[in-house]
């Protein structure tokens, strides 16, 4: 089966919400079917995207803008790439699964995540893991203003190095063990997170301004 | 039955059904996860005085173990799931958890799963982490993260348990205790190569083999006095007038087909010594059927026709 896939058409100037188009809402339907699907109050998916593939536990997002809302939102199993760019609130409440998104993505990615993985090859918005439960989250690029807002738990992996936040402490820098199971779970993508191979991390505990046992690792400290 | 001028008897080794796992040891080298396996298996010779039977399976590459770090399997079997959960649970926290930068893995699936560092968490005092992971094959796994003075320990949360076979046997009689002995090293030698499988005694062999009852009300088994050399006159013997040393080589594995095929591998490795080497017989432990319900007939296993 070839991933089910939704290429964008063009002239999105707007907002939309793609909530809906997870593999617990489109598994075992037809691309007819999913074409009818409405995805806003008189948006159907067919208006603003071009559908093919059949494996809704692998769903792409390709010719993507940052206009695309809520990607993978509530999602439970199967995969989600978006082979660009997407909007806000990208995983959000995210339960199980994983998302690579290859472009940059916006403001509140992973919010309230609860499970699964979120990759994110480029630069985030504000709000980066806004109030993250668990899970694991990973972005390349730059994160944005109030990065790991309210995490709970969780773990918010690094590539570049973060500002320094007042509700985050530093716990050093050290070699991890653990980030080889991590970076064995990446294996699976097509994605620069798969050639990560160090061990070490500058691990800060947070937030803080409440139960404070989320974690950011940012690799390869000097 | 002769093999190289050495008697194979015409008997058969009695096994019982037990449950067994296998845990994954890594650390950051051989030398660190063999510490932590030794202690791990250390008095587990027998599920009569040590509650559990376990030994080092075989070592792993860092391509073999889930964090890519060198290791060892091990093998633990009890008589029953209680004791054998209770058991690994115990020498996890004493023996992997205490020792720097070991870490524990599942070494195998089952339906049936026990706690490998389930409860053990709570030593991370509210600071552990759980992270469930997909593995190699892309299957969720949830592991532990608890934070240690050397960083941190990292254990899957369970692993599998499964039905096994314990008592697996077979007796090398020879004309001197040092004749005997270096046979069943060249024995121990060749089985340890093969998976599946341990042999929980020192290096492999028991010299105290023992029978069912006693003289002693208290005691259920006692020493094997058919086939104790100095008794030779004073009891039924087995053991003809120049056999001088009898040994034993248990063998616990995870199915009768490994314990047979181990058992093939290691009496033939005694046989190619050949009698010069001052081997007389091999035999088996048995019990007249009343201990187990797996039987290894030594003729049928060396592919003769019993």
């Amino acid at each position: 089966m070839t991933a089910l896939t939704f290429t964008l058409k063009n002239g999105l100037t707007h907002q939309l919400d793609c909530r809906r188009l997870t593999n617990q809402f489109l598994a075992d339907h037809t691309i007819a079917d999913i074409e009818a699907m409405t995805l806003e109050s008189h948006h159907k998916v067919a208006d603003w995207f071009t559908v093919s593939g059949s494996d809704a536990s692998n769903i792409v997002f390709k010719q993507t803008n940052s206009y695309l809302t809520h990607i993978g939102h509530q999602m439970t199993k199967g995969r989600i790439t978006i082979e660009g760019d997407c909007g806000d609130y990208l995983g959000q409440r995210m339960q199980g699964g994983s998302i690579l998104c290859k472009g940059n993505a916006g403001d509140r990615a992973g919010d309230k995540m609860r499970r699964g993985i979120l990759l994110i090859e480029g630069n985030t918005g504000d709000c980066c893991a806004s109030s993250l439960m668990a899970g694991t989250l990973g972005v390349m690029g730059f994160t944005g203003r109030y990065l790991g807002y309210g995490m709970k738990r969780g773990t918010l992996l690094l590539a570049k190095q973060p500002t320094e936040q007042a509700t985050w402490v530093d716990c050093g820098s050290h070699h991890l063990p653990f980030l080889k199971l991590l970076y064995q779970s990446f294996s699976h993508f097509d994605s620069q997170f798969a050639k990560l191979s160090s061990t070490r991390a500058q691990r800060w505990m947070g937030d803080i301004s409440g139960i404070g046992k989320g974690e950011i690792l940012f690799l390869n400290p000097d | 039955m002769k093999i190289n001028g050495i008697q194979i008897d015409d008997t058969y080794a009695e096994a019982f059904n037990m449950r067994g796992t296998r845990v994954l040891i890594t650390a950051q080298n051989l030398k660190w996860a063999y510490h932590a396996a030794n202690a791990m298996t250390g008095f587990a010779t027998s599920v009569i005085g040590c509650g559990v039977e376990a030994g080092i399976e075989r070592e792993l590459t860092e391509a073999q173990t889930p964090d890519g770090r060198p290791g060892v399997s091990i093998l633990m079997f009890a008589m029953g799931s209680k004791v054998l959960m209770q058991q690994l649970e115990t020498r996890m926290g004493q023996c992997v958890l205490t020792c720097p930068t070991a870490a524990a893995f599942s070494g195998i699936d089952s339906e049936d799963q026990i706690s490998l560092g389930k409860n053990l968490r709570y030593f991370g005092d509210g600071y552990q982490i759980a992270k469930q992971l997909p593995d190699a094959n892309g299957i969720n796994q949830r592991y532990w993260r608890i934070p240690v003075m050397d960083g941190e320990f990292i254990t899957q949360e369970t692993t599998g348990m499964v039905r096994a076979i314990g008592g697996g046997n077979f007796l090398v009689l020879g004309k001197s205790q040092p004749q005997v002995l270096a046979a069943c090293e060249a024995a121990i030698d060749a089985m340890k190569k093969l998976p599946n499988i341990i042999m929980p005694f020192p290096g492999g062999v028991v010299r105290s083999g023992s029978k069912v009852g006693s003289k002693y009300p208290k005691m259920f088994a006692s020493t094997n006095d058919a086939f104790c050399p100095t008794l030779k006159g004073a009891v039924k013997t087995a053991l003809d007038l120049d056999i001088e040393s009898v040994m034993e080589i248990v063998i616990d594995g995870l199915t009768f087909e490994d314990i047979a095929f181990s058992m093939k591998v290691g009496i033939e490795a005694v046989c190619n010594l050949g009698a010069d080497a001052g081997i007389q017989r091999i035999s088996a432990g048995n019990y007249g059927g009343k201990l187990g319900p797996h039987l290894f007939k030594l003729h049928a296993i060396l592919g003769g026709s019993s």
